[in-house]
This record gives C-alpha cells, structure tokens and sequence, in this order.
C-alpha cells in the first residue's frame, strides 16, 4: 500500500471496523478469520488492556473494569447521560468541563481516552496487513451524522491521542450513501436509514455526475439498538423481581449477564418467531421466560415510530415526498430487526436496499472518502450538511441564529459585536447548536471571549466575528476588530470537551506510554491488580473462611504471602502467576460466596433455542 | 454574454456600487498565465482565483445578474465549481491553498444557498441594485398586513379549535399568495432591467421590490407557521 494511505474508520458504539481505499476500490480489514469486526469493548485486566471479541468475553466476570458504549459518552455531560447511566455496569464520573470519566478500578479516564484505545487496537491490525513496517498516521473517522461540534471534536481528540491525524470526519449515513452509489452511474435520490447501536440519523442525497450531495439530515444521538435491548431488559427484571422478590438487587455482574441475554434474544427474533431465556438463579430457581416476535415488536414499536418521524422531518427539510426517494439504503446492524425493515418499508412505500453488510458499509465509504482526501479518488465528491443550526446568545437569553441547520458545509457567518461600556476590551460571546429559541434549551459549544479590543467609548468598536464550520462540520471562529484593523484574539473554553492542552497532554501521556518500558507500566497495573485481589480475599476469609478445610487454608494463606513478596518485586510475571495461584487457592471462598450471593440474585448461564 | 448584461447595467453600476467592479481587464490566470473568462476559476487548469473568496454570487457561479434563472443551471454551475473548489480536493496542498479552498467553498455554498431559492435570490439582487435593507424600509404593499392579520386570525383560531382540514386550508392560501409575490417579484425585475437608464422609474421600482420581498417573508413567517401546525397534527 502507497505512503499516502490514509485509513477509513467506523468507530461504532457496538463495533468498530476499518477499511482502505486499493486501486480496486474500498477493502475492509479482515484479520487472518477473515473478521472484520471488533467489538468497541475494553478490558482492564491483570494481564494488560485487551479490545475486541476477548475484551466482550470477559464482560460478564469483570463488569466495572470492562467498558463499552463508549461513544454514548462523547463530548456528554453527566447530566446529558441520565437517561443511559443506570445500564451501564462501570462506574461514570463527573469530568473536567462539564464532561465525564470512567473510573476503572481508581483510574480515571476520559472517552477520548477509552476511545482511541479502540482506534490504536484497529491502526494496529491494519498494519498488521500492511507491507511490514509500514505504519497508519492518518485517518478518516465516521461519526452520526447528527453529532454536535462536542462529540466531533471528541472523535478527533480520540484520534490524535491515539496517534492518528483525522483528516476528515465524515457523517455514517454519508460515508453508506458514498459505498452504495459509487458503481451506479445513474442518478438518484437516496435516503440512508441508519440504526447504530447507539445511534439514529436518516439523510436524504442527491447523486449526480458522481456529485453526493446531502438535503437533508436528521436523527438522535440517544436512540438505537441498545434501546431495544433495555425494553428486554426491563422486561426480565420486572418480571424476576414479581417471581423472586421486589427487593431483589441485580450486582454488575448480573446486569451484565441480563445485558447479554437482551440482545442474544433480540438478535435470535429477527430470524425466529419466539426465544426462550432461561436464567440460572441461586438455590436451584430457575426463572424461565419466552418471548415472541409480536411482544417483542410491542415493546419495540414507539423507537421504530420515533425513527419514522425523523424520516418524515427529514424529507420535509429536504422538500421532498417518500415518492421522490429512489432508493432507501439501510445501515446498522439494527436494521436487521423485521419491524425496523417493515417500517421503514410502509414509510417509504418501496423495498429498502439491504444487499451490502449494514455493518461495513460505512467503514467502506470511509475509504473512500479517504481516497478522495489522499488524491487517489478525483470522480467523486462529498457536500455534506451541518445537522444543526449554530447561533449566539443574544440579550434576555434568546439565540440569534447564524448557520441555518441543513446547510451545505463549509459554511460561513459572520456577526458584529460591540462593547457595552467605555474602554471595554473583551467581549464574551455564548456560541450554541440546537434548533430551540432558548439558550438554555440549546446545546451549549462554550464561551468565546474576544480580548485585545482597543479602548474605545462604548458601542465604538466593531468587532466582527467570523463563524467557520468546517467540511468536518467542526467551529472555528476569528475575530477582527473593523476600525482598528486588529485582530482580536479569541479564547474558547469548550463546554463539553478538552481544551487543547489536556489533549496535548494526553497525547505526550500516551507517547510515554508506547515508548516507556512497557514491563514497568504493566508492573503499576499488576501492583493495583493484585491488591484489589488481595483486599477482596480478606473480605472473604472474614466472611466465608469457616468454609475451608485446613489444608485449604494453608495453601491460600501461602499463596497470599507469595502475593504480598512478589507484589513488592519488579518481575511482572511473577506477580501475574501468584495472582493466578491466590485466585485459584481462594476460589473455594468465591464458590461459597458466590452461592450466597445467588440465592439472593440471578446469575445469567445460556439460553436455549425453542 | 456576461459583456452583454455588464453593457446594459453598466450605468446603474457605477452610479449605485460603492465597491469597484471588476473584469474591466481580463484577469490571468497565476498558475499557467492563460486569460481567464471570470476571476473565480481557470477555464484551462482549472486554478481557483484568490479573487472568488470575495466575488459577488453570481460572479462566483458564472450566472448573469438576474432574477429570472433556472434553477437546474444554477445546480449545474455548483456542482460544477464545486469539484474545483472543495477542500476534499486540496487536502494534500499547502495550508494558503487549503485555506483558500475553505473560502471560497464557503462562499460558493452560500452562493448556491441564496440563488436557489428565489426570494433569497431577489433580495440579493435588490442589495446589489442598491435597494434599501429591511432593515431600513420595513413597508409593505397596501392592504397586504391587514389581509396577513386577518389570516393569522383564522390560522390561530383553526390552531386552536383542532382544526386539521382548516389548516391544511390555510397552508394552501398562503402558499399560493406567496407564489403570486414571487412572479410579481419577477415581473418587477423584468420591468427593471428594460428601464435602467431612468432613475425616477428605477428607484419606484426598487421601492416597490423592497415592499414585495417584506412581504414575501411575512407570509413565509406564517406559512411555516401553519405548516408546523398542521405535521404537529398529522
């Protein structure tokens, strides 16, 4: 592959793939299996971090220190997230600026952090089918196309500490459309019906001469897949809990479990009429439950309409009518639910196009859209649309709008702003995205203050600010004062992100990190590791150490001192395999407890065809 | 045929733009030094101009300086000047380049904003025939704010009572009295462009246009109104 490679990522909420662009058109990264996806799920182990399908098995056993979803956390505040928060087994902190952070076992880290563990997992696998030796430094990140300037520059802060240039962030049901109409030369009007994880968007394009131009866009960064998935969930621990007892409390572990067993059925009733879920409680209860494919299109129904109304908004926005709509092109794995395709099929009064893999064709258009940027593709074009339109605050608390949402990106505005009193130098400015006449109802993008304003009488100076949203749909704003000449310096303090110094640092910090005696940074991981072990047995002793016999005991209260020798030592190995041998010699203990524990909760072990 | 229309304006040019008006020399191009036929993009190399990041609209998209156009040639010439100037293409050019292709495909898509819809387009035209702002003449055709309060009366009220079928009515009025404004718009720059040379006659009808085109965005206001009311409904 030449220098100019640049690689096409869909960073998704559930999985997360890659593709190049070849002379032959875009590939997808498939691993020796021929597997092309990674699960976007990561592990905090005592053997290190892992990501993917091996981070996703352990989710059940170790629920806080294995982290998924972490797009739903992207440029959002704590209180952005109530609505998500209470399914999710890790622990979610308040962060810096109006952000948050997942602790993991004391570890703070942000979603730009976690984040771009995943993007550095899939940069290495596709060098590792590159020519040897050569590495990815740049890439081209989708995102829903209906992210605000938060979640944007959250992706691309991802990317730079993942040690990747983002040249571009293109929009998921964009990145589809560019996929499905790059071989058909005819023109046409598409609308791209994309149902993530985590995710809905709907966009409505033209295509001409090879020309993609989107109309419209549409969509709700909270609703997706996982929704259908709570609605289940719900389901089962209502009806636990009338069977079992009201007061019965569901540890991380279980919810994980009862997470699983959600969208194992989910996925199970798009191929079958009905699923049985049969979950393994303490004491010999069994709680055994079937669902059909009507109950579960029931619980389903008010998220599907809710994508239809967007549909509907959209190709309003678009002035359009469901008959102008050529063709409908369906992404996401959601989209395999047969109510999603049933109704987006009456909506639209024709068969949607579902022949490509939802789950790759947008990575697919990432590359492409990669080969345009590296000057590899020149046929082809992308005009995207900012999703949401961009105001100010304006007195008493009103927006005064300057980009009108739908607007083809790049995009330009400019405003005058003056001062207030005499010899006044800074300005402060509340620029904000949303479709709401209230600034407090919109999404807050920060604060500008325009300082460097030459003192002059009030209402005197003419400062003229100039609102740039790039072709990432991403701000920047300049500022210059029109009777000076001067321009005037700009300070943004984001209201949901990192400032440029906390990314340079993270940047430096993951630097260090590859650079550094990888054994010592293990070592640190190890030391925590095995004091949360070593904590734990304590507990348990105290508990449950009637339980053991006394050669029992011998052997755990030496594999507990070799723990402790080992620990103050710098041989990572060592402490590994005494960790593994106190768990082993504790596992008596966690048998007691965890039986004690399940005669109080459910425990989730398989589920059985019908 | 942009000679053509510059010849028959020209008089109204000098006397009504402030700001200097351009290709009285032809402008070469700076990368292969061909004579360029507008100052926005190379009609050989395809190079973009450093003057397309501040030409007018319809310099930028080649159209002639009028009202009457059509549409599909407005979204050919886009998309056309788009695959010269969008940043996509320029990703691996220098930072001056790149930010040059930023400007003016910026601009080009504010251009096409505005062209494509006609009562942007006109007020455009308006400003730049040296029209007065709505901001300075608010006015509004005789009779016209008396029959719009009437109507937002009647759309309150069908609001109120619940009244699908009498919205939907209302929409459709509105929509049509809006369509009527466009093409009495159209008429008026038509009549404008065939009496350039007399002031009295041109101001009347600038004045006229300016009371038009308020007009047109009150009932947009309350068009959008109505159909808010009647997806609210549906």
């Amino acid at each position: 592959m030449a220098d100019n490679l640049i690689l096409g990522i869909d960073l998704g909420t559930t999985n997360s793939l890659a593709a190049v662009m070849t002379p032959t058109g875009p590939e997808i990264v498939r691993d020796a299996d021929g597997a092309s996806l990674v699960p976007s799920v990561i592990a905090f182990g005592a053997g290190g971090v892992t990501v993917g399908a091996e981070a996703r098995a352990h989710a059940v056993e170790n629920p806080t220190a294995t982290v998924y979803s972490v797009k739903r956390l992207m440029g959002k505040s704590v209180d952005d997230l109530a609505r998500v928060m209470d399914v999710l087994p890790y622990d979610v902190t308040p962060g810096k600026h109006d952000t948050v952070c997942v602790n993991v076992q004391g570890r703070h880290m942000s979603p730009q952090e976690l984040s771009a563990i995943i993007l550095r997992d899939i940069k290495t696998r596709a060098e590792a089918i590159c020519q040897p030796g050569q590495k990815i430094t740049r890439a081209v990140i989708t995102v829903p196309a209906y992210f605000d300037d938060s979640q944007r520059q959250a992706t691309r802060d991802a990317g730079r500490i993942a040690g990747l240039e983002v040249c571009r962030i293109v929009n998921e049901p964009t990145a589809a459309a560019l996929a499905y109409g790059l071989d058909r030369a005819e023109d046409a009007c598409i609308a791209v019906y994309d149902l993530g994880g985590g995710t809905f968007d709907v966009s409505i394009l033209r295509v001409s001469g090879g020309v993609f131009e989107v109309l419209s866009t549409q969509g709700d960064t909270q609703l997706g897949g996982d929704d259908l998935d709570r609605e289940l969930i719900n389901l089962l621990t209502e009806e636990i809990r009338s069977q079992f007892g009201a007061e019965l409390q569901f540890p991380p572990a279980t919810r994980q479990a009862l997470r699983t067993f959600a969208e194992a059925t989910k996925v199970r009733l798009s191929t079958e009429e009905s699923a049985t879920v049969e979950v393994a409680l303490g004491g010999g209860r069994v709680f055994t439950r079937t669902i059909t494919r009507d109950e579960f299109e029931s619980l389903a129904s008010k998220w599907v309409d809710h994508t239809i109304e967007h549909c509907a908004r959209a190709l309003r926005d678009a002035d359009l009518g469901p008959q102008d709509i050529d063709q409908v092109v369906m992404v996401g794995g959601s989209t395999r639910v047969p109510l999603v395709r049933s109704k987006t099929k009456d909506f639209f009064q024709r068969e949607p196009y579902t022949a490509v893999n939802p789950d790759e064709i947008v990575a697919l258009g990432a590359a492409v859209q990669a080969g345009i940027l590296a000057g590899i593709k020149r046929d082809t074009l992308l005009l995207d649309v900012t999703p949401l339109s961009l105001g100010i605050e304006t007195l008493g608390g009103a927006v005064g709008k300057l980009i009108m949402r739908n607007s083809t990106i790049p995009c330009q505005a400019a405003e005058t702003f003056s001062t207030y009193v005499d010899g006044q130098t800074s300005v402060d400015i509340h620029v904000l995205q949303g479709e709401r006449e209230l600034a407090k109802d919109c999404r807050s993008l920060g604060k500008f203050q325009l300082t460097g304003i030459p003192p002059m009488p009030a209402g005197a100076p003419r400062v003229q600010v100039s609102f740039m949203l790039d072709a990432n749909g991403i701000l920047g704003v300049s500022a210059k004062e029109l009777r000076s000449g001067k321009a005037a310096s700009v300070q943004i303090t984001p209201a949901h992100g990192l400032t440029h110094d906390e990314i340079d640092s993270m940047v430096q910090e993951s630097y260090a990190h590859a650079i550094e005696d990888l054994n010592a940074h293990r070592l640190i991981d190890l030391r925590n590791e095995s004091e949360r072990i070593l904590v734990a047995i304590d507990k348990a002793i105290e508990t449950s150490g009637h339980v053991l016999s006394d050669q029992q005991r011998q052997a755990l209260d030496a594999a507990v001192a070799d723990l402790k020798t080992k620990r103050q030592q710098d041989d990572c190995d060592a402490v590994y395999e005494a960790m593994g041998a106190a768990n082993e010699a504790a596992t008596p203990l966690t048998e007691a407890q965890m039986d004690d524990v399940l005669s109080q909760t459910v425990k989730g072990r398989k589920m059985d065809d019908v | 045929m942009r000679g053509e229309f510059l010849g028959v304006n020209l008089t109204l040019w000098e006397s009504n733009m402030t700001e200097s008006h351009e290709q009285a020399t032809p402008v070469k191009c700076a990368h292969c030094d061909k004579t360029m036929s507008t100052p926005v993009v190379c009609d050989y190399c395809h190079t973009i101009g450093p003057e397309a990041a501040v030409a007018d609209h319809f310099t930028l998209l080649d159209l002639p300086r009028r009202f009457d156009l059509d549409p599909a040639e407005i979204h050919r010439k886009f998309l056309a000047l788009s695959r010269h100037a969008h940043p996509d293409f320029h990703a691996e050019d220098t930072p001056e380049v790149q930010q040059l292709h930023l400007k003016v495909s910026a601009a080009l898509n504010d251009a096409y904003r505005t062209l494509k819809d006609p009562a942007a387009r006109a007020a455009y035209l308006l400003s730049l025939f040296g029209g007065k702002s709505s901001a300075d003449d608010k006015s509004v055709p005789d009779g016209f704010l008396g029959a719009m309060m009437m109507m937002q009366e009647e759309l309150a009220d069908a609001i109120e009572a619940d009244d699908h079928a009498e919205i939907t009515r209302i929409a459709e009025v509105l929509k049509t009295q809006h369509d009527g404004l466009v093409r009495r718009i159209g008429t008026l720059f038509e009549q404008y462009q065939e009496s350039v040379s007399c002031k009295a006659v041109v101001d009347d009808l600038l004045g006229e246009l300016r009371q038009q085109l308020n007009a047109v965005s009150y009932a947009k206001k309350l068009l959008l109104q109505a159909t808010n009311a009647e997806h609210a409904h549906g």
